[in-house]
């Protein structure tokens, strides 16, 4: 009777980590992005950073990072929770026309429920756009994602997993960077 | 009268020299004996090509091995620098979005006149 009964909350418990486990994932698949190719922009492109970091290589960088560097330490505190780092920056020798239909892909992922914009920025005195994009699940920032264009430098980042806000704050200032009123949503069109 | 000595030499040397026919089996443990050699001699030469095989298996994973922690040694301060500069890259644009914000903050009129 006794081992039926520990039997039954044993298959409880399997089962509700069963359910829990592919919320998560789920989560962390969202904040994901499918990263268009932007193999026309790498020919045009100066300069190209094409950074693609899943939690292993996550993992590896972390283990090579030394504490007693001040960024390296502030990038270890950033990290901590993220399964995943993605960036793709081009720059230009020239004012450069990107072809908008690989960043409509992309933003048209940020359209998913769970992603709200946190800032949009149009400036038309500097030609800069940026848009800050959060993916948040209960009260919890799961994802990142950064688009900004400039005249001759277009970026997208996407950072994926548990984003302590607190501790990019904290980067911020840190690393020399003027802080930026994440608390407030900016939206400029 | 006394035997010539050298006769009785001669006499145990003939002796000596008679042929005997080898005992029974004989051919057959002498054929078995070289049989024995030639798996003892076999053996100690396999012995010798494993010890041999083992002392070059060590070395080339002591060779492997290194290779494999450069490799990693490599990849970790490669994903390390790529981190960085991700790192780098994310806060250029959360600054360009703060220095625009804070820009056309300081001058709402001027947005607004033009």
């Amino acid at each position: 009777m006794k081992t039926n009964w520990h039997r039954t909350i044993g298959l409880i418990l399997i089962a509700a980590i069963a359910a829990f486990l592919p919320t998560n994932n789920a989560a962390a698949a969202d904040a994901l992005l499918r990263l268009p190719n932007f193999d026309a922009l790498e020919s045009k492109a100066s300069k190209v950073v094409s950074i693609s970091l899943d939690e292993k290589l996550l993992g590896i960088a972390t283990r090579f990072l030394d504490p007693k560097n001040a960024d390296d330490s502030a990038a270890r505190a950033v990290i901590s929770g993220l399964t995943g780092v993605y960036v793709r920056s081009y720059t230009f020798d020239e004012d450069f026309a990107y072809p908008t239909t690989a960043v409509d892909a992309v933003r048209k992922q940020l359209n998913a429920p769970g992603w709200q914009r946190l800032v949009e920025v149009r400036s038309r005195k500097e030609h800069a756009n940026v848009d800050i994009f959060l993916l948040v699940d209960r009260d919890k920032a799961n994802g990142l994602a950064i688009i900004a264009s400039e005249p001759r430098e277009f970026t997208i980042v996407n950072i994926v997993g548990s984003i302590d806000l607190e501790k990019l704050h904290r980067l911020e200032g840190q690393m020399g960077i003027p802080k930026l009123q994440l608390e407030q949503k900016e939206s400029r069109k | 009268m006394n035997p010539d000595p050298q006769d009785n030499f001669e006499n145990r040397l003939r002796a000596a020299l008679q042929p005997v026919e080898p005992s029974e089996g004989f051919a057959d443990r002498v054929m078995t004996r070289i049989a024995a050699d030639a798996v003892k001699r076999a053996r100690m030469g396999a012995s010798r090509w494993f010890v041999m095989a083992l002392a070059a298996s060590l070395v080339a994973a002591i060779v492997v091995g290194e290779q494999w922690q450069r490799r990693q040694e490599q990849a970790g301060i490669e994903a390390r620098r790529q981190l960085l500069e991700a790192l780098r890259v994310t806060r250029e644009k959360l600054d360009l979005a703060y220095q625009v914000v804070n820009s056309e903050a300081r001058s709402p009129s001027r947005d607004a006149g033009s």
